[in-house]
């Protein structure tokens, strides 16, 4: 089975940055890889991880450097119940799965700077697809 | 004489959608203040739709909702097809209650697991709960994906589904994706009929009140996509007549409007829906829900949760129904703009959503009138968390106060986003 990336997000302003890694890795990586977009998949999230050998999640950085790439580990990221969709967001997923023995053998998460969040960044999609194949080798 | 005077404040309610506050001011045995501040700010869907084509309504209002886009979808659709003057078949009814079935699987699947469960059991949250029920926690999550996936089937996709249209939808299912889900739903009965008996089980607190209930009441079904409004106090009207007994008016402390129905506030939801349609509930189902030993219509508030898992049941089983009989077809009726008014209203997962478009006769909208259940049941969370807390007792430990509080509100299932037209508590006591 191919590795999957997961571009997360929604369709307007910053957010959609996840869904525009995909399209630029499909570009650069297509035949290697599985891919996917999905508009905040909240739990849904767990049935899109459940059986997977090795799945990569694209996301937004909200308050950091817009452009910049981030390789994050599931506890650098904030459980915030308050502000996530219907209280649950990409962290809590990814807690609930790993309670649940559910997480991928290999999970890599890439965080993309989007400073305020109110435009879509520019990003070097190049050096994401070099970074993404490094991970994944 | 309790001298106590403490102030709680809960600057971010957890396990809820969207944002909101809870202040509450006790002086020894009285609640002087008591206040659910909605402070997201106006989201203007009303405004924002006025000069808008009948085309493009039905993608706008699901951007109400990410958890029920199709309730908006549905309520604006039989508005505007009312003021068309259309009816678009027994084809596109069937798979409109279909759609809703999808809604309400993952809606209420989601808050009884992840939200409202990890209360009753004594957890801080679903992944704390999930390390002790797995299982629970699996099967809810299923039921909430097989609902995910009806929508997808009728709706192209789960989070702001784009498949509805005025008129019907825009593709109709294949036989083969039809039959494949309907093996999915199949394989799952046994599962929801558990679900019910676990809810049953929890230990939810004994909380009885006396409170009015409205929804919805069709002649032959479970309400979903139509019906009259009626209460256990005698209400019993046309949707149209929704404004001569119905108030909205607003609060210093919500963006919100508080709802009452004549003058007083009112429940809506899956509790209330319950209560009012124990009669129209399928013979499985009833008979599942008689063996809890539970009996409806109930008056404690935290049955809503056993309520929402008896319409998992319902919304299953009448998934299977449908798709059992499932044929392609025509998925949509071409509409006839024309000047006029009409209304929908149909059953939200959280409880009847009323809308009123008036459109002109190029099809476009003049202006609208869209009520959502969070809103509606704003009033209602106040009065049930000051007399919940009164039973409780006002001289429990703060933290206890704050979480009976919480769980109160989000026995409610909260969808602040949508109402705001909503939570972080602010006790003070002194």
């Amino acid at each position: 089975m191919k590795p999957l990336v997961l571009g997360v997000g929604s369709p307007f302003a910053a957010d959609r940055v996840g869904w525009c890694a995909v399209e630029a890795l499909q570009l650069r990586l297509g035949d290697a890889l599985a891919f996917e977009c999905c508009d905040r998949p909240g739990a849904h999230l767990l049935s899109l991880l459940r059986g997977r050998p090795c799945v990569a999640i694209i996301d937004a950085l909200l308050g950091v450097t817009a452009g910049s790439l981030h390789v994050l580990q599931p506890s650098d990221l904030a459980r915030d119940a308050g502000t996530a969709v219907h209280g649950f967001g990409v962290a809590d997923a990814l807690g609930l799965a790993e309670a649940l023995g559910d997480l991928p053998p290999r999970l890599v998460l890439i965080g993309i700077g989007v400073g305020a969040g109110e435009v879509l960044p520019e990003v070097d999609w190049d050096a994401l697809a070099a970074q993404l194949t490094n991970l994944l080798a | 004489m309790n001298k106590r005077e403490i102030a709680i404040h809960v600057p971010v309610l957890a396990r809820v959608e969207g944002e909101g506050a809870l202040d509450l001011h006790i002086s020894g045995d009285r609640i002087d203040h008591l206040h659910l501040r909605i402070f997201e700010p106006p989201r203007l869907f009303e405004k924002f739709l006025e000069g808008r084509s009948f085309r493009d309504v039905p993608d706008m209002v699901a951007r109400i909702c990410g958890i029920c886009p199709v309730a908006y979808q549905m309520s604006a659709a039989h508005a505007i097809e009312q003021a068309f003057g259309m009816d678009p078949g027994p084809w596109v009814r069937d798979m409109r209650r279909l759609f809703y079935c999808g809604e309400w699987l993952e809606s209420h699947a989601l808050h009884v697991h992840l939200l409202a469960a990890p209360d009753f059991l004594g957890f801080p949250t679903a992944i704390a709960m999930a390390q002790k029920f797995p299982e629970e926690v699996r099967r809810g999550l299923q039921l909430q994906e097989l609902g995910n996936a009806i929508v997808r089937l009728l709706g192209g996709r789960s989070v702001h589904p784009v498949g509805a249209r005025i008129g019907g939808f825009s593709h109709a299912p294949s036989p083969e994706a039809a039959a494949d889900l309907l093996a999915r739903l199949e394989a799952v009965v046994p599962d929801a009929e558990a679900l019910v008996h676990w809810v049953a089980s929890l230990p939810m607190p004994d909380d009885v009140q006396a409170f009015t209930c409205v929804s919805l009441r069709h002649p032959q079904e479970y309400p979903m996509n139509e019906g009259r409004l009626v209460s256990n106090h005698g209400l019993d009207m046309d949707i149209r007549s929704y404004r001569e007994r119905f108030s909205e008016f607003h609060v210093p402390h919500s963006t919100s409007l508080h709802s009452t129905l004549d003058g007083k506030p009112y429940l809506v939801g899956p509790l209330a829906r319950l209560n009012l349609n124990m009669d129209r509930l399928p013979p499985a189902v009833a008979k599942n829900l008689a063996a809890t030993g539970i009996r409806f219509p109930s008056s404690n508030m935290f049955h809503s949760a056993l309520a929402r898992a008896v319409e998992i049941h319902l919304a299953l089983l009448e998934a299977i129904r449908i798709l059992e009989n499932y044929r392609p077809a025509q998925p949509h009726i071409a509409p006839t703009p024309r000047a006029g008014v009409g209304y929908g209203c149909t059953e939200a997962p959280r409880g009847f959503l009323w809308h009123r478009f008036e459109m002109d006769g190029q099809g476009r909208v003049v202006n609208t009138e869209i009520v959502p259940p969070t809103a509606q049941n704003q009033a209602r969370i106040e009065e049930d968390l000051r007399r919940s807390l009164l039973a409780f007792g006002l001289d429990q430990p703060e933290e206890a106060l704050r979480l009976r509080a919480e769980t109160v509100i989000r026995n409610y299932d909260p969808c602040i986003s949508c109402s705001t037209h909503f939570l972080r508590l602010n006790l003070e006591r002194q």
